[in-house]
Formats: C-alpha cells, sequence, structure tokens
C-alpha cells in the first residue's frame, strides 16, 4: 500500500520535500539572500561586441540571447519528441506527445471558431507564437536562471564576496543591513535572464505579429484592405455626401490603431514578465524559504497567460482583418 | 528632498493608474458571470472574450508598470 505514493530514488516525496525544506532554511542561514541589481536593458556578457553592423553598431552577447537558445533547443526537443510519436505510426499518441497533441488542439477549435475558411492559414501564427511564448515565459522557473553567473567588479550598487570553493564565489550581504547603494564591490550577471525581460524579443514578436496581420487582410481583401486606412472612396465623394470626410478621419486613426497595437503587445509581455522576475528577486531576498514556492505558482500562471493572451490577440486581430470593412465597425481597440 | 526619494514618490504616483485598469477589469468579469449564470451554454464564448477584454484592460496597468519601472531601474 505504501507503494502506491510517490516516489523519487526510492524515497517517499514528502520526505524529499521535508529534507528540501530544512537545506532551504539551513542555506539561507549560511548565505542569506541577495538583493541582485535590477536593470532593464539585459546585461552583457563580454565587453568585446560579437561584430560590429556599418549603421547600427556593435551587437553584444547579452544574457538573454541564451536564454533565446536554450528556448529554442527546448522548442526543438518537443519537435523532435512529437515528430517521432507521429512517425511510430499510432493514431492515438501517447504521454508527452498525446498532451502536446491536445493543448494543439484546443488552440486549433478556437481558430477555428473565430477565423473560419482563414484557419490554416491564420493558426501557424497562433500556435508558434503561443508555444514560443509559453517555453521563453517558463524558463524564468529553471533553478540558475538570473542567480548563477559571472561576478563584475562594480563601483557603485556592488556586494562583497565569499568564496565557497576553488573557483565558486558567492555575494554576501554588507555588514550592517542590506542597504549597498553606493558601495563598490560586486554584481551578478547571470549567464540566463529570461528573454521576455529584454525588450528586443518583445518588439520584434510585436512588429511580426502586426506586419503578417496586414500581410494576411491584403491576401484576404486584396488591395482593398488598405481602404480600411486610406478611404480614398469617401474622399472621392466628399462633395456628395460630406460626412464621408470623417469616415476618412477615421481610417487615419486605424493606423494610429495600429501602430499601437505594436506597443501594448510588446509592454504587456514585457512588463508583466519583467514584474514577474522583480517580484520572484524581492520575495527571494525577503522570504528565502517557502514563500518563492507561491509566488513561482503565480508565475507559472502568469506565464502561461501572457503566452496565450498573445498568441490569441494576434489571431483575433488577424480574422478580423480578412473580415471586409463593414464587419469590424464595433472593433474596441484600445 | 533628495532624487531618490523623488524617485520613490514618483514610481508610488505612476502605479495610481492602476485604478482604471482595476474597476474595468472589475465591471467586465461582473458583466461576464452574469451572463455565464443567465445562459451557462454560452461560457465558453464569454470567457474567450472575457479573456479578451481583461487583456486589453490589464494593459494600462502594465504601461503604469513599465513606468514605475523605468522611473525606479533606469537612470
Amino acid at each position: 500500500m505504501n507503494n502506491t505514493r510517490p516516489r523519487i530514488l526510492g524515497i517517499p516525496n514528502r520526505y524529499l520535500t521535508l529534507a528540501i525544506i530544512v537545506l532551504g532554511i539551513f542555506a539561507a542561514r549560511v548565505y542569506a539572500p541577495v538583493l541582485p541589481h535590477i536593470q532593464v536593458a539585459p546585461e552583457r556578457l563580454s565587453h568585446q561586441p560579437l561584430f560590429t553592423l556599418p549603421v547600427i553598431g556593435p551587437f553584444y552577447l547579452t544574457n538573454t540571447m541564451t536564454a533565446m537558445v536554450i528556448a529554442d533547443i527546448i522548442l526543438l526537443l518537443i519537435t523532435f519528441a512529437v515528430w517521432k510519436a507521429v512517425k511510430s505510426g499510432s493514431l492515438v499518441p501517447q504521454g508527452f506527445s498525446g498532451a502536446i497533441e491536445a493543448f494543439i488542439e484546443v488552440l486549433y477549435n478556437m481558430t477555428e471558431s473565430t477565423a473560419g475558411k482563414w484557419t490554416k492559414k491564420i493558426f501557424p501564427y497562433f500556435g508558434a507564437i503561443t508555444l514560443l511564448v509559453l517555453v521563453v515565459n517558463w524558463t524564468e522557473l529553471i533553478p540558475g536562471v538570473d542567480t548563477i553567473g559571472i561576478l563584475e567588479p562594480v563601483v557603485e550598487h556592488g556586494n562583497p564576496i565569499e568564496q565557497v570553493t576553488s573557483n565558486i564565489y558567492t555575494l554576501i550581504r554588507p555588514e550592517g543591513g542590506t542597504d549597498s547603494d553606493h558601495a563598490a564591490g560586486f554584481t551578478l550577471i547571470g549567464f540566463v535572464r529570461t528573454l521576455s525581460t529584454d525588450l528586443n524579443f518583445t518588439v520584434a514578436l510585436a512588429l511580426i505579429s502586426v506586419f503578417m496581420t496586414q500581410v494576411i487582410g491584403f491576401q484576404a481583401l486584396g488591395p482593398g484592405y488598405f481602404s480600411k486606412f486610406i478611404n480614398i472612396s469617401a474622399l472621392w465623394n466628399v462633395f456628395n455626401k460630406p460626412m464621408g470626410i470623417i469616415d476618412f478621419a477615421v481610417g487615419l486613426l486605424e493606423i494610429v490603431s495600429e501602430i499601437s497595437k505594436i506597443l501594448s503587445f510588446s509592454f504587456r509581455l514585457f512588463g508583466n514578465i519583467f514584474a514577474g522576475t522583480v517580484l520572484l528577486f524581492v520575495i527571494g531576498t525577503l522570504v528565502p524559504v517557502l514563500a518563492p514556492s507561491l509566488f513561482l505558482m503565480l508565475e507559472i500562471f502568469v506565464g502561461l497567460i501572457q503566452a496565450f493572451v498573445f498568441g490569441m490577440l494576434t489571431m483575433v486581430f488577424m480574422s478580423l482583418a480578412t473580415k471586409g470593412h463593414g464587419d469590424h465597425e464595433e472593433q474596441h481597440d484600445h | 528632498m533628495d532624487a531618490a526619494a523623488a524617485k520613490l514618490i514618483g514610481a508610488g504616483i505612476a502605479m495610481l493608474g492602476t485604478i482604471g485598469a482595476g474597476l474595468g477589469i472589475g465591471i467586465l468579469v461582473s458583466g461576464a458571470v452574469q451572463g455565464i449564470a443567465r445562459n451557462p451554454d454560452a461560457s465558453g464564448d464569454v470567457q474567450t472574450n472575457m479573456i479578451l477584454g481583461i487583456a486589453f484592460a490589464e494593459a494600462v496597468a502594465i504601461y503604469c508598470l513599465v513606468v514605475a519601472l523605468l522611473i525606479l531601474f533606469v537612470g
């Protein structure tokens, strides 16, 4: 009867959990956690630029790039697992690939109910963006992200360091409180930092999403799609119907709303995940044991919701773009 | 008042904008729950639209948050 309880390495899970909690309390007493220096721009891992473009300038290896590589590797592994399951010939996928199938199916049904006959065109963007953002957001939860890295000497906001073993050092709290505002010392640059906390990534995704919305709208409606923005026919008939000038102005507002879509897409994802990491830093410093687990659970939820919202908004905007001019008069666009 | 204190106060004032987002999300969810209570069959559609609306309302709060974070951690 005891065998039915979940076990890892032959030890019942509850004893393992208890051991980890005790270890956590012990570790937090020996090396008290330090609030890292928080900055919005991603940190550079090297002082030499990777390469320099003539007009744009130098490119540095940042710690969000390593996160991108990790997320890509995870996505490739998922793809490979599902590909193997499909190749194996069984019609009902089992285990992991079954879970992926269920996930994809939920997304596909949602696209079908909104986009109708354009589902095949729109679904790849929805699925790809949702999966990518989901994996990227959840890399935040891997232990060691933001906490393992290289130590950099800095002039202010520094912390003293202490040697653990021959090559490993750790930041420690300065003597007399946590106020390290003007002290020289060291700061930690993590090898990996969540990709969504880099505005370059979120703006790039938002640009792709909004640009492809225009492309799909053009494919669906032909050149007439752009009369949504610059309403020439309304301007042409302005002497017969003077109110057409309002239609023309509304078209100009549509251009503004497309641009504001880029802003809201990118800042929504960036703001949520960056705030999440800052929250984890602060909670981990204040209450190092037990409390971070609750906030990690919150971060799982936030990461899922944000990935879902990013993908779903892309899908909804794309399917609105495929519909004619009359259909979206009531479209509410922040 | 030194610059650090002004930064903290500024970040606090920036976050006042979340009042609007909170009100908006509250009204939105109340409407959605009433809709689901009247017509439980439509709950799927209502939920999808509710999440979309929440995302729009929440975006405003996120702008405030980004401004507050920029005040605190940049420059």
